[in-house]
């Protein structure tokens, strides 16, 4: 099994193999080359790939890795296994509507147990001042509501469970 | 200037984020005590660490908190502030609450409650100007005279802006290039003014192709002394949200600068206006026209205190001690250019939608000539609450040229980790060739959307960030170290 | 140690047919093993489709860890058996890495007969968990099988190393402490219900795993209960009512990275720990053993040049060099590890068998493990050979092979006949790994010497009574006796029967050897309980 990183959008597969001086970064179908890092305590280093080396400041924050690098910041997350294959169990049986964006809960439009059909407005979220609807994007019945009126969430906080079906 | 002789020993900062910091900076340097006022969110935000004293506030959400005069005036008193100092969104350009504070017996750092109400009103500033005989947009107002409306429209000749009168944010506006389409374009705007503002009425206005926005900083006293401080160009905007602020403006001629600049400067004194002031136009390449008056300080004041070696805060604290100003005219001079990037906690990759998170790692440009105005710290949470403006950039250089390659330089050297940013798309702008060239308008970005979303990513770069990633991701090291020895030197092998 | 120095010519056109023809041979291996691998009538393709099912080696490929070997154990199993319908014999067992560890890999292959146990596909299990005993291995059980080929179950179900040895190999490797993870992809019916129920972990599999001693039709037939799958047996319920599963998996991949988590959690015992040294290639091609080994069997080569393209820098110490000549035996290292190889380099004498029994005394007493590379036509016969004791000799060999402790080897690069087949540490000897190159034959004499010996007595029966044969007659009675031997004696045949662990390409020897190396030292070498014998 890969391990998985999401860098845009995009999940990219790769593996190191430890070697007598670093490790040998293994990118699927794409890159293997000898890489090493140094200072890695002080969140500083130098980054050398195939023999080219340069500065980077990075931030390790759970399963996020926040780089900076060639005048550039990226922030790339670790797709664990079991939790992101988990995740696809357990949104199996179930349907959420997560936050576009971060923002706050202007205004609930449903409770618990009421059933809802494709594109009803679940709620009304407010994000740098615009006003956002989200809607179920299928039929079932709203099982758990995650957040109450004037909450604030991150990006991708699960808003609203539905249950599927009638 | 000691504090000794100012009237007052300590000064209320009624803001929050980097404009907090920025004028807690100048009291200091004035030996003046900064007392804050912030809600329970910013506890942790540098500005409050900063004041001598800070006053908790609170609302029902965090911006209510800072929008509760009685709160903050109640604050100032408990501190002992003989003055106030705004900042700027707020309660800036609030006549009520400059005038509350002045009841308060506590002198408002800014202009009259009379002028902030004459400026805040857009009509009422407008024909203002217009009769002072300064140039504003030739316009129609519906409700002038329903019946001559089209007339008049029609004479101030193509192209034009059809706009509701109760509208804002660019809804149901048209421009009408052809004086023949006016008709339709005057229906459609009635029925979209309609629809979103129940509103039907119109104004029309001379359209400005690909207009510049040129504003020109002023300082007035008590005295009636008024000067300028010379322009800044805010072109680089998207939805009307500044990004990038310069001066002197590359689009101006000697001739141009001066007339607007003066031009400026008469509009401020014709107004008696005291402290200090912008006075916004839009310039379509040989004429301008007046926009807006703002009666406050300016997010991008920083840029002119650069070029000039003002320092506009404290010239505010003194006119509002009722000192006189200590220049004239002729003793202000421009030198070299100035830039600022405002870094926003936003994803102009995705559509500018906000960001939020936390400032793991905050490391800001140090070099000569580069100043950062910044409102946060390390450890920090950024949250959608507010405005989304998280610091500013400044560099100062002998050309433009230099100022741009300096501000691309520092852009991308600031290391903000823990919270997405615009830094990226700053970067591209900066070095975007319309913008090298200073061929930018007010509708630029909108024009070359991919400055926005950016390029994909280079494969090389792909593999230097995935290679950071895997080495200082656990899961991925401790996978590494596990296979044996033996297994790892045979690699993928099969039988 | 010094260096092999080469004496074979790689221009000459004897080298040049060699190489021709072993490339060939291993080609054609190759394409069998693809074959067994990866071809499949569409129809079964298409079920594991529909079920939402990952093929057998997409499962195994997502279990191992990236960048590290696999080395499959009898890929060619049943070849030769049920008219070719059951490739693998519906498992694929191997040794590859888990987390870092060394696992043995034991998989039902569904695509094949719904992954349905022939006496083959027991006598693969049984041989994968006799490895993982014998090396105190973990293993890894990826469940998808439809159950026991029933027509066949007389050749599968009663006896000792049958279907049953399975359940006993899975328990005695719990008593050992070495730990099982079972991954229910599948129905788990009747016997095949205690491979998870027997293994210290296991995963199911939501909607495609199931485990139950009788199936609903048989429960149907038994008690006229009607059930459904889920409620009979499902992942579901052995997770929250029965407990006879553990872990409940949202899909394969989903069990596949949990069964990864539990693997990564296990003691990795102490490697038994013998002289090791950084590793080294060998200073010799490899695949210039294509250009050595002849493409006629009958034709001698030196063993000699084979080792220098198998060890480390093809370095090789050789012990009694002027002695007991047609048995090479000495110290080299394989991947920096120190073994010691007996090597045949023509017939077994008296002398040749007393130094490979001394040699066996001084590795077993050294913790060298050992090396056998066969190519062996037997002990010498004859008056000379009894009357100096080449019985006794052969036995003092059989008896070391048979008693040493450290862990044995055994690759039949060519020939193995007769008693040589004992004496150079046959299956029977329990090698911890054995392994074959195409062209080698094994059985109990030479296809020739059987027809000869077989024709002869029908000869001399015949004769008393006054009868005689014509050539036409003898021919008769020759040609069937010389086809079966040679059916019977090839790799192929012996691979389909698991009488190895799988045949080899040459050049992928070194590498099977270190893995199989590797995995054996997880168990400890026991001392010997005298001093070495000098014969």
């Amino acid at each position: 099994m890969f391990h998985k990183f999401d860098l845009g959008g995009i999940t990219r597969e790769l593996w190191l193999t430890p070697t007598a001086t670093g490790y040998r970064l293994n990118v699927l179908d794409a890159w293997s080359g000898p890489i090493a890092l140094t200072d890695e305590g002080t969140g500083r280093g130098r980054l050398t790939v195939a023999g080219f080396s340069e500065a980077v400041a990075f931030v390790v924050d759970g399963d996020l890795i926040h780089i900076h690098m060639r005048g550039r910041t990226r922030s790339l997350r670790y797709l664990d296994p079991l939790r992101v294959l988990a995740s696809v169990d357990s949104d199996g049986g179930h349907n959420v509507a997560r936050a576009p964006m971060p923002g706050t809960v202007v205004a609930l439009k449903v409770a618990p147990g009421d059933a809802v059909t494709t594109g009803t407005v679940l709620m009304v979220i407010e994000s740098m001042k615009l006003e956002t609807q989200i809607r179920a994007s299928q039929d079932g019945i709203v099982e758990r509501l995650h957040v109450k009126d004037g909450d604030s969430f991150d990006r991708d906080a699960i808003l609203v469970t539905l249950l599927q079906g009638t | 200037m000691a504090a000794a002789s100012l009237p007052f020993d300590t000064v209320l900062v009624a803001n929050r984020g980097e404009i907090a910091v920025r004028i807690i900076a100048s009291l200091r340097k004035l030996g003046v005590r900064a007392a804050i006022v912030h809600h329970e969110i910013d506890a942790a935000a540098p500005a409050v660490a900063l004041a001598d004293v800070a006053i908790k506030i609170s609302g029902k959400t965090p911006v209510s908190a800072y929008l509760d005069g009685e709160q903050i005036i109640a604050a100032a008193r408990a501190a002992g502030a003989g003055a106030l100092h705004p900042g700027y969104g707020f309660l800036s350009e609030n006549a009520g609450f400059a005038r509350a504070v002045a009841a308060a017996g506590i002198a408002f750092i800014g202009p009259t409650p009379e002028v902030i109400e004459l400026m805040g009103d857009k009509i009422r500033a407008r024909n203002f100007v217009a009769r002072g005989g300064f140039p504003v947009a030739p316009s129609a107002i519906e409700e002038d005279d329903p019946s001559t409306f089209l007339a008049r429209a029609r004479s101030i000749g193509a192209p034009l802006l059809v706009k509701p009168s109760a509208g804002g944010g660019g809804k149901g506006m048209r421009i009408v290039r052809d004086l023949d389409l006016l008709d339709d374009a005057v229906a459609q705007a009635r029925s979209e003014g309609q629809r979103y503002f129940g509103d039907g009425r119109l104004y029309v206005e001379r359209y400005v192709e690909k207009p510049r926005h040129i504003e020109v900083q002023v300082l007035g006293d008590a005295f009636g002394n008024v000067v300028h401080l010379f322009e800044r160009e805010c072109s680089v905007q998207r939805r009307f949200q500044k990004i990038i602020e310069e001066t002197p403006s590359p689009a101006l001629s000697a001739k141009m600068r001066q007339s607007i600049c003066e031009t400026a400067a008469n509009i401020a004194r014709a107004a008696g206006y005291r402290n200090a002031g912008t006075v916004e136009f839009i310039f379509g390449g040989e004429e301008f026209y007046f926009l807006e008056m703002n009666t406050r300080l300016q997010v991008e004041h920083p840029v002119t205190e650069m070029i000039t070696g003002v320092d506009l805060v404290a010239e505010q604290i003194a006119i509002a001690a009722n000192r006189a100003l200590p220049f004239r005219q002729s003793d202000i001079s421009a030198r070299g250019h100035a830039i600022e990037a405002r870094l926003y906690a936003e994803s102009p990759e995705r559509g500018f939608s906000p960001t939020s998170g936390k400032v793991l790692m905050l490391d800001y440009p140090r070099e000569q000539g580069v100043r950062v105005d910044s409102g946060i710290a390390e450890g920090q949470s950024i949250t959608t609450a507010f405005d989304p403006m998280l610091a500013k950039l400044i560099v100062h250089a002998q050309t433009r040229d230099a100022a741009v390659t300096k501000a691309i330089a520092a852009v991308q050297d600031l290391v903000l980790l823990g919270c997405e940013t615009n830094a990226d798309f700053l970067a591209r702008v900066l070095g975007d060739p319309g913008f090298r060239n200073g061929a930018v308008h007010t509708g630029y970005l909108d024009e070359n959307p991919e400055i926005a979303s950016g390029p994909n990513d280079a494969p090389d770069d792909v593999t230097r960030f995935l290679a950071v990633a895997a080495l200082v991701t656990r899961p991925v090291r401790d996978a590494a170290e596990a296979v044996p020895a033996l297994h790892a030197a045979i690699g993928r092998w099969r039988n | 140690m010094q260096r092999i120095v080469s004496l074979i010519d790689t221009r000459t056109d004897e080298f040049r047919a060699n190489d021709v023809h072993n490339r060939r041979l291993a080609a054609e291996l190759k394409e069998r093993q693809q074959a067994a691998r990866f071809t499949r009538p569409k129809r079964d393709l298409e079920r594991l489709r529909r079920q939402n099912k990952m093929f057998v080696r997409d499962r195994i490929e997502a279990l191992l860890d990236p960048g590290t070997p696999f080395l499959e154990l009898s890929t060619l199993a049943g070849n030769r058996a049920y008219e070719n319908e059951v490739p693998g014999a519906a498992q694929v067992v191997g040794i590859g890495i888990v987390s870092g560890r060394e696992v043995i890999v034991h998989a039902d292959d569904a695509s094949v007969k719904g992954g349905a146990w022939y006496p083959l596909s027991v006598k693969k299990i049984v041989r994968a968990l006799d490895v993982a005993i014998e090396n105190r291995l973990p293993v890894v059980h990826l469940c998808d099988s439809a159950g026991g080929f029933l027509p066949l179950q007389a050749e599968f179900f009663a006896d000792r190393y049958y279907a049953g040895r399975i359940f006993r190999n899975q328990s005695m490797l719990s008593k050992m402490g070495v730990p099982q993870v079972a991954v229910v992809m599948g129905h788990c019916t009747a016997g095949g219900a205690y491979v998870p129920a027997l293994s210290d972990y296991n995963i199911i599999v939501q909607g495609t795993g199931a485990i139950f001693l009788g199936g609903p039709p048989l429960v149907k037939a038994a008690t006229g209960e009607e059930v459904s799958v889920e409620e009979l047996g499902g992942a579901d319920m052995h997770t929250s009512v029965s407990g006879t599963g553990d872990y409940l998996a949202g899909s394969e991949l989903h069990a596949i990275a949990i069964a990864r988590d539990i693997v990564g959690r296990f003691n990795r015992a102490p490697k038994a720990a013998i002289d090791h040294v950084a590793p080294e290639p060998p200073a010799y091609d490899p695949s210039e053993l294509y250009g050595i080994i002849p493409n006629d069997p009958r034709v001698q080569f030196d063993m000699r040049e084979v080792i220098a393209r198998m060890v480390d820098g093809s370095r090789f110490h050789e012990y009694q060099p002027r002695y007991g000549q047609t048995l090479i035996c000495g110290f080299a290292r394989l991947h920096g590890y120190q073994i010691g190889i007996l090597a045949n380099n023509g017939v077994l004498f008296s002398d040749s068998a007393l130094k490979g029994a001394h040699f066996i005394q001084l590795c077993d007493k050294n913790r060298t493990p050992l090396l056998f590379l066969q190519n062996i036509t037997g002990f010498m016969v004859g008056r000379d050979y009894e009357r100096r004791g080449i019985t006794k000799d052969g036995a003092k060999l059989i008896m070391a092979v048979s008693g040493a402790a450290v862990p044995k080897f055994t690759v039949n690069c060519n020939g193995s006949y007769g008693a040589g087949t004992y004496g150079m540490s046959g299956r029977a000897f329990d090698p911890r790994f054995m392994f074959t190159w195409p062209q080698s034959q094994i059985s109990v004499m030479g296809a020739e010497q059987a027809a000869g010996v077989l024709t002869e007595i029908k000869v001399k029966q015949l004769a008393r009574n006054g009868e005689q044969l014509s050539e036409a007659e003898l021919a008769a009675i020759r040609e069937p006796i010389l086809e079966s031997y040679r059916e019977q004696s090839s790799a192929y045949y012996a691979t389909s029967e698991i009488w190895d662990d799988g045949i080899l390409d040459p050049i992928d020897t070194r590498n099977a050897l270190a893995i199989a190396l590797s995995a054996a030292l997880n168990t400890q070498i026991e001392s010997p309980h005298y001093g070495v014998f000098r014969m």
